[in-house]
């Protein structure tokens, strides 16, 4: 199921996106590296669906951003977690743990009482 | 700048400077784990992805206001425009066609049929004539006395105005001497037409008296060209036909009545007291102004009852038959009836049918041209499925992807009517050029705010049109299966497939419709030009002399000014014969005289003593034109003024009256008159009325006895001459012997009888080949398009052609096979084609001459042309596929 699964993809992003920046701020290709990291190699973001992601919930007012010079010396834009990005993180992410959870149990289903 | 943009050009910066500084990182990154420096860009580029893309999608989420996307659309569609330039100038062309020509089109609708007269409340007017049903004239001249009666009696129209159009020699100081069209109008029609002079004044009532001292109001054009726009024109004496004429007014420019070109206006002479001895003359043509609250069907009602006292009024016996004692002429005892049009309708006449039917053509163009393009971007949308797919994987809509499509296609549809708008301003004035006697109100047509909106409607609709067909079927479902798909054997491309087979049948279909439309007008011109005129219009050179009344008012002096003219044009080497008549056919109007036929007793359903047309000629006029004698002689030397007064009649007249009888010894006497005159002579039908009306009855004088037996002689008369000579040879002749018998007279009309008849069909011919071209280039649209569809099903069938190959079947056997499918789909085409021809030719019936709306052979004919045309464009493609190598073909999926 392709589809489902491109619709997917978007609707974690945001979430892994948010989840990243609560660590603090960071720029895109960072952003990039960490969740590379952070996933153990699992999760690789394509550039293609983040910039305009990243751009989308800077829209919504979920990220702000702002242009700073980095380690290197270089002008790179910076994305942090505004407060609303915060309230929608955890809604996300209760969101996320419930469906993971119901996930769960559909592959461990909880011990059913006798009727 | 406005805020808009310049937030728009900063965040385009921005992203810009964003993924430049991702990309920088990345290489830094690579280089640092140990690739070489030109490895580690291209690899950070090619990890990134398509830059283009992710620029667009991301722009996409900034664009909150309406008019921030449509611009986006509109940078997305001019460059995916721009990126095929052949494809896009191909596309911009075939658009700018369509559009132009209906731009052009419709000016000419606009200006001839839609926009109102030049006249305040043009809707008010009214143009009334008088119908005789059973002598079968529909439309025909009021006599004087009618029109005094109608101004007095009627209560339904303000103002009535009466005049006749007639020509007269204008001369000024040190100028030769002009012919000009002029109006003989009473005082109210100016009133009537709600047009004051610019200059001066108009009649008075007092000037349309007998014995007035002579005036005339000029036009502004006259004024300009032959008076040279001095001042001091109001109150100067000019020469009109010899007479000194004071100038009391000039008019507005543009100021005309029906289209007939007048350049002065004259009074009308009326004597109410007179008014007996005008009855029976219908000369007059009449303009009324409805009264406020009065509508056209209430005015016809109201006048109607206006008619059945006529008589009464008149101390008439209604009973009393012509000529009897208590007869008197009015409309109800010679049983006809005033008729009353809409003026702007009159105007235009019968060009509104043949306009309506060009104009439904070019749309029909257009139509195809459309389905071209539907194809054209169907195909085009089909090589571009991946570029859809990522976008909408990147979460770009349905309605988004839609409206982008659409935007790109608008933008060719613009970019095609701008392109249209310089092609019908061209196009329009060749147009008007061409046909200037055969489109009425010529002047008004012109590109003003209407047609540009019509063009701008036009091209939206077009642009929608062919521009939603390809999106018919994109759903995001097709376009997800795209990404994984070649797509060439999925549902949704079977019914792209589907589409562009139901468009190439209807563009076949519309073709179809045009061509025999087209060939139905072509058969009717080419009946038109072989309709015997009744003489030999070859090798003859025309032109038409008027005498002033003033110098020839003893007729003996037009007599013998003619036979001097024709006497010395003839001795003139290379001219064989010369003559003079007072009708040039063939668009004489009819001039109905009554006449009384010596032993013919008319009876209630025959004919009336009635003849179409009087005919004053020289003596050597039947020789000169080629006309047969059918029966006893033509006038000859011993007709003479003194002799006996002679006829010749036609054999029209021949056949209504006399019919199994010989008319040569029997004796007819002219309206009016009290001579008998003997038939000495039957003619072969002349062509008079035009070659596209039914033949008149026909009586011919001897111009010589005319001021012996009626006591004048016409002056108004056309000169014919035959002779092998070229008219532009015998101009400097003719003009010198004109000139030297009366220096003060203009010759008009100087051209060969060939050119007289060809511009009396030029309406038709205008017709025939405006729809002509239409129908050449329907049918090359058509054909480009089976042969594009045809062509590009080949193409995506190369695997399936190479297998068939490969198992064995012949070049032949492939050849067959595409030939019968594109073949398949222009019979359908040219059934439904045919079919429509033949509900909608039937509506130009009035256009048509001398062939059915279902003429089989025009059918028969199209529907052979058009499956040679189909053939042919489906042969290119159909040998393509033969040349298919199986092991290329296999090799390249």
């Amino acid at each position: 199921m392709p589809l489902s699964r491109i619709e997917l993809l978007q609707g974690t992003l945001d979430m892994i996106v948010l989840q990243t920046l609560r660590w603090g701020p960071r720029h895109g290709y960072g952003l990039v590296q960490m969740i590379r990291t952070n996933s153990r190699g699992v999760l690789q973001v394509d550039t293609g669906s983040l910039y305009p992601a990243l751009h989308r919930l800077e829209r919504e007012g979920s990220i702000a951003a702002s242009w700073e010079i980095s380690e290197n010396r270089q002008r790179v834009r910076v994305y942090r977690l505004t407060p609303s990005g915060k309230k929608r993180l955890a809604a996300e992410r209760s969101k996320w743990e419930q469906l993971s959870e119901a996930i769960s149990g559909i592959f461990v289903p909880p011990p059913q009482e006798e009727t | 700048m406005s805020p808009f943009w310049r937030s728009h050009d900063r965040r385009n910066e921005d992203l810009n400077d964003e993924i430049r500084a991702h990309l920088e990182m990345a290489t830094r990154d690579r280089i640092a784990r140990g690739e070489s420096p030109e490895e580690a860009a291209r690899n950070a580029r090619r990890e990134f992805g398509d830059v283009t893309t992710v620029r667009e999608v991301t722009g996409d989420m900034w664009s909150g206001q309406s008019l921030d996307r449509l611009m986006q659309d509109l940078r997305w569609a001019i460059r995916s425009v721009t990126r095929a330039p052949g494809f896009a100038l191909v596309a911009i062309l075939t658009l700018a066609l369509g559009i132009g020509a209906n731009t052009a089109i419709f000016s000419v609708v606009n200006g001839v049929l839609l926009e109102p007269l030049p006249f305040p409340h043009s809707n008010q007017l009214v143009f009334i004539t008088s119908q005789f049903p059973t002598l079968g004239f529909d439309q025909f001249p009021v006599d004087a006395a009618e029109y005094l009666e109608f101004h007095e009696r009627n209560r339904s129209f303000s103002d009535v105005g009466a005049y006749v159009t007639s020509a007269v020699n204008i001369g000024a100081a040190g100028q030769p001497p002009a012919r000009v069209n002029s109006g003989i109008a009473t005082a109210s029609l100016f009133h009537t037409l709600g047009v004051s002079p610019r200059m001066g004044r108009a009649f008075t009532d007092e000037e349309t008296r007998p014995n007035a001292a002579p005036v005339a109001v000029l036009s502004s054009e006259l004024w300009q060209s032959t008076f040279a726009g001095e001042r001091d024109i109001v109150g100067r004496q000019i020469d009109v036909d010899g007479v000194k004429t004071t100038v009391v007014g000039v008019m507005p420019p543009g100021f005309d009545v029906h289209d007939q070109n007048v350049k002065i206006w004259l009074p009308l002479t009326l004597d109410p007291a007179q008014r007996q001895q005008y009855r029976g003359g219908h000369f007059l043509l009449l303009i009324g102004r409805l009264a406020s609250n009065v509508t056209l069907a209430r005015a016809r009602v109201e006048l109607q009852s206006l008619l059945a006292q006529w008589p009464a009024q008149d101390g008439a016996d209604p009973n009393a038959a012509p000529g009897a004692p208590g007869f008197v002429h009015t409309p109800t005892t010679t049983k006809h009836r005033l008729r009353y049009d809409d003026l702007q309708k009159d105007v235009v006449g019968s060009i509104g049918t043949a306009l309506v039917v060009l104009q439904a053509a070019v749309g029909l163009v257009l139509l195809i041209a459309c389905a071209n393009m539907a194809n054209l971007m169907l195909m085009r949308a089909e090589t571009r499925h991946k570029e859809l797919a990522v976008r909408a994987a990147l979460g770009a809509g349905r309605g988004r992807l839609m409206r982008q499509f659409v935007t790109e296609s608008l933008v060719f549809s613009l970019a095609g009517g701008l392109a249209g708008l310089a092609l019908a301003y061209w196009g329009v004035h060749a147009l008007v050029a061409a046909n200037a006697g055969s489109i009425p109100r010529a002047s008004s047509v012109a590109l003003d705010g209407r047609v540009l909106l019509f063009t701008l409607l036009l091209s939206i609709t077009t642009g929608l049109l062919f521009g939603l067909a390809p999106l018919l079927h994109l759903s995001t479902r097709s376009i997800g299966l795209t990404l994984r798909d070649a797509g060439s054997r999925t549902t949704a491309a079977a019914s792209r497939n589907r589409v562009r087979r139901g468009l190439v049948v209807a563009e076949m279909a519309f073709a179809v419709m045009l061509v025999v439309g087209a060939g139905l007008l072509l058969r009717s011109f080419w009946n038109l030009m072989r309709v015997d005129s009744g003489f030999d219009h070859s090798h003859l050179t025309t032109f038409g002399v008027v005498l002033p009344l003033a110098t020839y008012r003893d007729s003996t002096r037009p007599v013998a000014f003619f036979n001097d003219l024709t006497g010395r044009l003839g001795a003139v080497p290379g001219v064989q014969s010369v003559a003079a008549m007072s009708g040039l056919p063939p668009r004489r109007q009819v001039n109905a005289n009554d006449t009384s036929i010596e032993g013919y007793v008319p009876t209630p359903n025959g004919p009336a003593q009635n003849v179409d047309y009087y005919q004053y000629v020289t003596s050597n006029y039947v020789s000169t034109m080629g006309i047969p004698v059918v029966a006893g002689r033509a006038f000859g030397p011993s007709d003479g003024p003194l002799s006996t007064p002679v006829v010749m009649i036609n054999q029209t007249m021949a056949k209504l009256f006399y019919e199994n009888t010989s008319p040569v010894g029997r004796r007819v006497q002219p309206g009016g008159s009290k001579v008998w005159f003997t038939i000495v002579g039957v003619l072969k039908d002349v062509k008079q009325g035009g070659v596209d009306s039914r033949t008149g009855t026909e009586l011919y004088f001897d111009y010589e006895q005319q001021p012996a037996t009626r006591g004048f002689a016409p002056l108004n008369m056309n000169v014919v001459i035959r002779s092998p000579l070229e008219p532009a040879a015998l101009a400097t002749t003719v003009r010198r012997t004109v000139n030297a018998l009366d220096p003060t007279l203009p010759i008009v009309s100087f051209r060969s009888m060939d050119d007289v008849f060809s511009d009396s069909v030029s309406r038709p011919r205008f017709l025939a080949q405006l729809l002509g071209i239409f129908a050449v280039v329907a049918l090359a649209l058509a054909a480009i398009g089976t042969y594009g569809v045809l062509a590009y099903s080949v193409a995506v069938r190369r695997r399936e052609l190479g297998i068939r190959m490969a198992l064995g079947s012949s070049q032949q056997g492939l050849l067959s096979l595409v030939l019968r499918q594109g073949m398949a789909l222009a019979a359908l085409g040219l059934v439904a084609g045919l079919l429509g021809a033949l509900a909608v030719t039937r509506l130009a019936s009035s256009l048509l001459f001398g062939v059915k709306p279902a003429d089989p052979l025009t059918f028969i004919g199209v529907a052979v042309f058009m499956m040679v045309v189909a053939f042919l464009a489906c042969l290119v493609p159909a040998r393509r596929a033969t040349r298919v190598d199986p092991l290329v073909a296999l090799k390249a999926e």
